[in-house]
């Protein structure tokens, strides 16, 4: 996760939060004796009866329920391809709109619920407006950034309904595509005063063959303000494109095949578990366990000398004995080296 | 302002409008007998009777075109410098948050009212914020793009107050500096169901002499809806520098400028329009004579009576700030008799008049 937050602070400019109402207490939401915010009080609920979204909400990014079984294989060469430029593409580091990204159900935002409409505001200046009129969705969309959402209610639960996405907009931060055809179901709960789950689910046959999603958590966040956060600087001027990488040097399949194994450490208090795979000629690690990078997706290693690698933004260097087998890894990092003995 | 569209074109990318609720009827709003948005019914009211100003709003075209003699003298060196490089940096044709720029106050909005807080929607996909809660603005805001907002009522007209601009954006499209103390104030009145006016005043010692500001008048956009508009190629890649186009390396010795000199008269879009062409250390110089022109000419400037340079692309033909100028001349080597002026929208002559 690191190197996404490094890659992040490349790109994102933050406001300081040194001021701008950040400690200002909320007047009228219910607290608990010592005076804090009471999180787990019954939600609020509007004139019209229904509960009442309003309000600025923070969440972690979702955990994805994706298989890559279910992609069209379309869609798994994209995600390999991407992969290979690093995720470069990606809207967020280009400074456009992130659309139905799951990762952008994570972050800041601020709801605000009238009758009539709902506006979902994002602190990348983004935002969502789901129109709450009884109005259907057109058949036939004019393609968007941000697409079209309808919403109603059913009992307590708020279901949103979205569609008229342009294809540009991935589903992930891991490079899943989709296609004009992609519609967009979410269920939002406020289980109570401070919790807000909302239950996404992507369908769109022509890339994936069954419907898969996410589960998103957000908390209140009382007392507090919601700060800007722009895309000042674009990925333009990025490096990119493992493959196309000019410093790739040719390393021969036998050596490549001392390299192969299972390799265990710890990494930040937590286990990892780096499988190193031989695929045709092209060497993969796959990161696992507690301290695992990227959802455990394969990242193909490209040799930058007989012994080092660039594994998308990690390096990899092979220990060897002296008959070439590899007894070590050692992970370079952002935050130092790190040495993963192989298992026998 | 044609040049200015091409501009946005190339920057701006659009929905085609062939869909998306945009013949949609909008429900519960007053009509006239034949069906249509009554829009001269009375304004709504929320619940706490205050006017309600919820709605999608179209506003007229703004230009935000302030006193160069009010202007800090940093701020007007500033905007000619911009001016020189057509404008490329600003933050629109970056793809970045136009914040408090005047001209982003015409076109497309939706406002969205609560009790404590009100959004304004841009259709570019940024939006403001502005509280209504009774909470003060900080005394030493962190600066932000589209600065921080409370408003209050007075009668029937929300009044806004914002500030914590960075001094990134720019309060007009001719290049208008302003510092982070700037401060804006506006007042939006909602005269009957379809109209609203919306005042707006620039406060910033540093750079404005005296506050200025202007007025818009929005008109509610019934029976129809907002679509986005999303800056998808920012302005990195243009030429974009007077300099850049002096880089040609064509010199023109100066008995031929001199032959250039002269007052040419033509007709543009229905009106007379005049040049003065002159010289000096060697270089060309047009001027338009009369009246300012609505919108500027090619990358307008805040005084357009200040000369702009010609820089020679050949031995006839010259760039100045986005128009072509070629003079004609016979082959007898002497004065110019016509200068033809290439605009995006066709050439225009214009024949020596002096």
């Amino acid at each position: 996760m690191r190197l996404l937050f490094a890659a992040l602070a490349l790109i994102l400019g933050t406001t300081p939060a040194t001021a701008q109402w950040l400690d200002r207490p909320w007047p009228g939401i219910p607290r608990t004796a010592d005076g804090k915010p009471n999180l787990s009080a019954p939600a609020p609920h509007g004139p019209d009866g229904h509960p009442d979204l309003t309000g600025s909400w923070n969440g972690p990014v979702p955990e994805i329920q994706f298989d890559p079984a279910n992609a069209q294989p379309a869609v798994n060469a994209l995600i390999r391809q991407r992969q290979r430029e690093y995720h470069k593409g990606r809207p967020l580091y280009n400074c456009l709109p992130n659309g139905p990204e799951a990762d952008s159900s994570a972050g800041w935002k601020r709801i605000l619920q009238t009758p009539a409409v709902i506006a979902i505001l994002n602190d990348d200046l983004s935002y969502r407006v789901i129109h709450m009129d009884g109005r259907e969705l057109e058949a036939n969309p004019a393609p968007s950034w941000t697409g079209y959402s309808v919403g109603r209610w059913e009992g307590d639960a708020l279901i949103v309904e979205s569609n008229g996405y342009n294809e540009k907009t991935w589903l992930s931060r891991y490079g899943q595509s989709h296609t004009q055809a992609l519609r967009v179901k979410e269920v939002f709960r406020r289980r109570d005063f401070g919790h807000l789950e909302v239950e996404v689910t992507f369908t769109d046959p022509g890339a994936y063959t069954k419907p898969w999603g996410y589960t998103a958590r957000m908390e209140l966040e009382a007392d507090t303000e919601m700060l800007e956060s722009i895309c000042e600087r674009s990925s333009d001027q990025w490096q990119g494109g493992a493959v196309a990488a000019d410093t790739a040097v040719t390393v021969a399949p036998e050596v490549l095949a001392r390299y192969v194994g299972v390799y265990h450490g710890v990494y930040g208090g937590a286990k990892r578990v780096i499988d190193v795979t031989l695929s045709g000629n092209q060497l993969i690690a796959k990161v696992t366990g507690r301290a695992e990078v990227d959802g455990g997706v394969i990242r193909p290693l490209i040799p930058q000398s007989q012994t080092t690698f660039d594994g998308v933004g990690i390096v990899y260097q092979f220990v060897v004995g002296d008959n070439g087998v590899a007894t070590a890894l050692v992970e370079i990092h952002i935050s130092g080296p790190q040495r993963f003995p192989k298992q026998p | 302002m044609r040049l200015f569209f091409a501009a946005l074109l190339l920057v701006v990318g659009t929905i085609p409008a062939g869909a998306q609720w945009l013949d949609r009827k909008t429900p519960g709003i007053p009509r006239t007998a034949d069906g249509k948005p009554d829009l001269t019914a009375p304004a709504p009211r929320g619940p706490g009777g205050k006017p309600d100003l919820t709605g999608v709003w179209e506003a007229d075209n703004v230009l935000g075109r302030p006193d160069p003699a009010n202007l800090q003298p940093w701020v007007l060196e500033l905007s000619r410098e911009r001016q020189l490089e057509y404008y490329k940096g600003r933050p629109m044709y970056q793809c970045r948050p136009s914040g408090p720029e005047a001209e982003r106050f015409g076109g497309w909005k939706r406002i969205i009212q609560t009790p404590a807080a009100i959004a304004i929607l841009n259709d570019d996909q940024t939006h403001r914020f502005i509280h209504t809660d009774g909470r003060e603005l900080e005394p030493n805001p962190a600066p932000s793009w589209m600065g921080y907002s409370v408003g209050r009522w007075d009668g029937d007209t929300l009044v806004v107050e914002s500030a914590g601009f960075n001094d990134k954006t720019w309060v007009s499209r001719y290049g208008v500096s302003h510092t982070e103390s700037l401060r804006m104030t506006e007042r939006y009145r909602r005269r009957d169901f379809g109209h609203m006016q919306l005042e707006v005043t620039f406060t910033d010692p540093g750079a404005f002499a005296k506050p200025w500001g202007f007025t818009v008048d929005m008109t509610l956009a019934a029976d129809t809806d907002m679509l986005e508009a999303i800056c998808e190629k920012s302005s990195d890649a243009w030429a974009g520098s007077l300099s850049d186009a002096a880089n040609q390396g064509v010199s023109v010795a100066p008995d031929v400028l001199a032959r250039y000199v002269g007052v040419y008269t033509g007709i543009y879009g229905g009106g007379e329009r005049t040049y003065e062409v002159t010289a000096s250390d060697g270089k060309l110089f047009a001027k338009l004579l009369g009246p300012p022109i609505e919108g500027g000419l090619g990358a307008a400037g805040l005084d357009d009576s200040v000369p702009r340079p010609l820089v020679p692309q050949s031995q006839t033909v010259f760039e100045g700030l986005g128009l072509g100028y070629r003079f004609v001349v016979d082959d007898k080597g002497g004065p110019a008799t016509a200068l033809v002026v290439i605009h995006i929208s066709g050439p225009y002559t214009y024949k020596r008049v002096k």
